[in-house]
């Protein structure tokens, strides 16, 4: 399952037939379901498709509007991407691909049109603003203002831009990291180093007059690790990934991110069963905030709460959480995996208190959940690529950092499970129940950190867990993830450590 | 130029560039689909795509690039990078193409009757099926209906002289809502895929399912931590059936990346215990004449009586194994490699009726639902969340959610005591009701 998962999870791929024939047509038809499946890439060609004329755009926002509709926009991508997989140190695959295309949408009252092209030419864009006006059919009509290009402030910077690196270079980073790994222990019997980057080129234009024009690259490096010590086998995992140049590797080693994994691979060959029933949880800070996204911030995406079905509905303004407990969603924290300067309908990046102390504070929205709950724009419309519908979307998402020394919380826990990293998990956002399974956790007994415990499930329910921390760290850090919700984003998550009263743990000793 | 005429003029073209072999995965799909929600339209999407795929060898070693622009240009720049990229990469005597022209004959995998309905009609259908869903009172909420459908061609051809293509299509209808009753949330949904748009079940079927999951979990008792019995629902098969998949993938039984790695023709699990892959089965849309990288389909037994009868493959898996391809290979569409996968899988059916199954349980869960990610392929544990119906001496007694259930893989499939007859053939993971005797359950 969990090679099975790193590939479809960690590896995502445009899977449109996949999509459009099977799975997707469930998400397709069953919107809320695809929040619940909880889970991008580069080269020097130039993006010249996406140099179509001012004029034709607003030709075609017009021809969008033509039947009637609040909004209307345009969306241009280009992008270059690139894979390269290295498993039993053997390169498995090297994939270069070209992707581009638009889509045109139109907002009418409640509903969207959206249809989509591979060419970018006039005449398929402006046929692609007519299917998509079927849905403005006797609606409101407002007159779309000419475009003109506006400025986003950047939180992006490239030292060493991704397309003026040699290929070479990219083998050698992900030798380096299959070499550590394996010199690591000789009960490490494996990695799977799995290297990504893409440049994403947009243009978005709107109704509202807005044209901008942007690139942002990418980069995320996989090393997963099996140990094996002829009882016992563990896959362990290790990512890094940032929106940068190649500098990134200069930040943190690949001997690092892979010395990383094989500690954990060997760390769990040890693991006992893990108890089963309601105990206290004390999270590693890190990558651990993917519980706070799943279990708190998908309930907190703006479109299930217009549909007055969320978690959160009606609770704005209110306490839902310990005092100890503020959340924040950030997409302007420096070259971050989640920042994307403005988001894929242009509006631009903010940091978004979303729980301050306990009280609910906001939701993070797109142009239409905004409009239909009255609330401003906070820069979360997102999209997989120009197949896709924006939505709204987390992107830094993390747990502030308190006051209490992470030693301390793990000292005066008596007995309970430390978990070190999670796998990833889902929530169902209407109920706010959600699962998590443990990658690498430990017993406490007597406020220490004892036996390794086998991958656990972790289940609650959002409001309860956010209502049951009782300490939350000064030591605040990140991890980045891929988020799923019927289209999949690059995003980070992040929280100190923290400890979590009454979690039901899955294990499988009484 | 047509596509098929296209297909192979790339595999020349990709010779001509300086790949010593090459083969070129063509695909053009049409997508439609149409949500909506509190008896209004929430989406409309329609597009029309394609792309392609290059897989080249220069001396041994790989390359693949792909591109949704046709334009001459283009893909000469795509397969360009293709070759270089090979060039770069280390050489493996598996890298090898089929060169089995064969085509298992599947019937029924287009029907052209799907673009016949109108946008009005299938929008109509929706719109009827949230209705329709809504309809019990303790249903408070719609989270959406929706209806979709999608048409496929798919073109194959490479360097040892092989073209092939196949048409297919799926439809599919869904709808999810919610039930409240005081401060308590549940939420059910259903759908319906298939091939030919006439399949469709009646929407009144399928909405009275995603009415009565929403429903059936209310008031749950939280129980305590404790060993019970298990029945597994149809629809939670899966959760076993994905590690068990991933397990006799060919190439991570290789890297012995499986816990079942050393296992074949060796009883793992219980004698009721029987499962087929058959990307043959006619109408049904994990069925296709040939797989990822042309080879074609077969129906193959994976477990026979609880004994592990094959791992499953695809070309570059079987040569490095010394074995034939069993059709495994699968695409995740023109922009990926094949990787290894499964196409209908299902569990034989047993002698058991639900109902008995249920009936002769004295203490254990009924389990509706399981979140989680199911088996871990690699090291064989097992863990994940779970709510159903706790049964008392053969009786469905109350709902139970927030639980866990968790074992090892193992211990869990060599302990099925029953299985049932009722298996639904239209999905493509599927199996009947079974019980395992004893599974611990995490609760208060």
């Amino acid at each position: 399952m969990e090679i099975k998962k790193q590939i479809v999870r960690d590896i995502p791929r445009r899977r449109f037939l996949e999509l459009s024939m099977k799975g997707g047509l469930l998400i397709a038809a069953t919107p809320a379901l695809m929040s619940q499946l909880v889970s991008c890439k580069n080269g020097a060609r130039s993006t010249s498709a996406l140099d179509v004329d001012k004029e034709i755009l607003d030709r075609v926002i017009s021809k969008a509007l033509e039947k009637g509709g609040d909004f209307a926009d345009v969306y241009l991508e280009n992008r270059i991407s690139r894979e390269i997989v290295m498993e039993e140190s053997i390169f498995k695959s090297g994939l270069y691909g070209i992707s581009q295309g638009a889509g045109v949408r139109v907002i009418s009252g409640n509903k969207t049109g959206y249809a989509y092209t591979d060419e970018i030419t006039e005449e398929k864009l402006l046929r692609a603003a007519e299917v998509a006006s079927y849905v403005a059919l006797n609606g409101n009509t407002v007159s779309p203002v000419n475009i003109a290009g506006v400025e986003r402030p950047s939180f992006i910077t490239v030292k060493q831009p991704l397309a003026e690196i040699a290929d070479e270079k990219r083998i050698e980073v992900i030798k380096r990291a299959d070499q550590a790994a394996r010199d690591y222990d000789p009960r490490i019997k494996m990695a799977f180093v799995n290297y990504n980057d893409e440049i994403r080129s947009r243009v978005i234009a709107n109704s509202e007059g807005i044209y901008l024009r942007d690139e942002l690259p990418l980069l995320f490096f996989i090393v997963q690790v099996m140990s094996d010590d002829g009882t016992a086998r563990h896959m362990a995992r290790e990512r890094l990934s940032k929106h940068s140049g190649f500098e990134m590797f200069e930040m943190v080693s690949p001997e690092t991110v892979a010395e990383r994994a094989a500690r954990e691979a060997i760390a769990m060959l040890d693991a006992e069963e893990a108890p089963a029933g309601m105990m206290d949880v004390v999270m590693q800070n890190g990558w651990g905030g993917v519980l706070v996204h799943e279990a708190v911030g998908h309930p907190l995406e703006a479109d299930n709460i217009a549909k007055e079905i969320g978690a959160f509905t009606g609770k704005m303004g209110q306490k839902v959480a310990a005092d100890c407990f503020t959340m924040v969603d950030d997409g302007t924290l420096p070259n971050f995996r989640g920042t994307i300067n403005f988001d894929d309908e242009g509006t631009e990046a903010k940091r978004n208190v979303l729980i301050e102390n306990g009280m609910l504070k906001g939701f993070m929205t797109d142009i239409l959940s905004a409009k239909q709950l009255s609330m401003s724009r906070t820069g979360n419309g997102r999209r997989e690529s120009f197949r896709y519908i924006p939505i709204p979307r987390m992107t830094n998402t993390f747990i502030e950092k308190g006051d209490d020394d992470p030693a301390d919380i793990l000292a005066s826990t008596k007995k309970g499970i430390y978990v070190q990293s999670l796998s990833g998990g889902s929530v169902n956002p209407v109920t706010g129940v959600f699962n998590f399974t443990c990658r690498e956790a430990y017993l406490i007994e007597n406020g220490k950190k004892t036996k390794p415990i086998k991958g656990a499930t972790l289940i609650g329910s959002c409001l309860d867990v956010i209502s049951n921390i009782d300490a939350v760290g000064n030591d605040l850090d990140f991890g980045p993830g891929i988020c799923g919700k019927g289209q999949i984003a690059e995003v980070s998550a992040g929280q100190p450590t923290v400890r979590l009263r009454g979690i039901n743990v899955g294990g499988s000793k009484a | 130029m047509k596509n098929i005429d296209l297909t192979e003029k790339l595999v020349k073209k990709c010779l001509n560039l300086g790949a010593d072999a090459a083969e070129v995965f063509l695909e053009s799909n049409r997508n439609l689909s149409v949500n909506v929600l509190n008896s209004e339209i929430e989406t409309i999407e329609e597009a029309a795509s394609q792309g392609v795929g290059f897989r080249v060898f220069v001396d041994g070693k790989m390359g693949f690039s792909h591109c949704n622009d046709f334009s001459n240009r283009s893909l000469d720049d795509t397969i360009s990078r293709a070759v270089a990229f090979a060039r770069l990469s280390t050489p493996d005597e598996n890298n090898v193409l089929t060169d089995d022209k064969g085509f298992t004959q599947v019937a029924d995998l287009f029907d052209p009757g799907i673009s016949a309905g109108t946008m009005d009609k299938k929008l109509e259908m929706a719109l009827e099926l949230e209705k329709l869903a809504m309809k019990d009172p303790r249903i408070t909420k719609s989270s959406g209906a929706g209806y979709g459908e999608g048409e496929s061609e798919i073109f194959i051809g490479n360097s040892n002289g092989l073209l092939k293509t196949y048409k297919s299509s799926g439809c599919s209808l869904g709808v999810y809502v919610v039930a409240e009753k005081g401060n308590q949330k549940n939420t059910g949904g259903e759908y319906c895929s298939r091939v030919f748009f006439s399949d469709l079940l009646p929407l009144e079927e399928i909405a009275a399912v995603a009415s009565k999951k929403a429903i059936e979990l209310l008031d749950p008792v939280m129980i305590k931590t404790q060993k019970a019995a298990v029945i597994f629902d149809p629809d939670v098969a899966r959760a076993l059936l994905g590690g068990i998949i991933s397990a006799i993938n060919g190439e991570r039984v290789m890297q012995g990346a499986s816990f079942l790695k050393d296992h074949l023709n060796k009883q793992f699990a219980s004698p009721l215990l029987t499962i087929t892959d058959d990307g043959t089965r006619a109408k049904s849309l994990g069925s296709s004449p040939f797989d990822g990288e042309g080879v074609p389909t077969i129906k193959n037994v994976l477990v026979a009586d609880g004994v592990l009868k094959s791992f499953i493959y695809n070309v570059k898996a079987a040569q490095r194994a010394g074995v034939k391809s069993t059709g495994n290979a699968t695409r995740g569409g023109f922009s990926s490699l094949p990787g290894i996968g499964t196409h209908n899988v299902y569990v034989s059916t047993g002698k058991h009726t639900r109902n008995e199954i249920i009936a002769s349980t004295k203490r254990g869960l009924l389990l509706l639902e399981v979140t989680g990610y199911g088996i871990d392929s690699v090291s064989g544990n097992f863990s994940g969340g779970a709510s159903g119906i706790w049964i008392e001496n053969g009786e469905l007694v109350h709902p139970v959610k927030g639980v866990t259930i968790a074992g090892q893989a193992f211990d869990i499939l060599n302990s099925i005591d029953m299985m049932g007859t009722d298996l639904d053939m239209n999905r493509t993971n599927t199996s009947p009701t079974f019980r395992i005797a004893e599974v611990q359950i995490g609760g208060k």
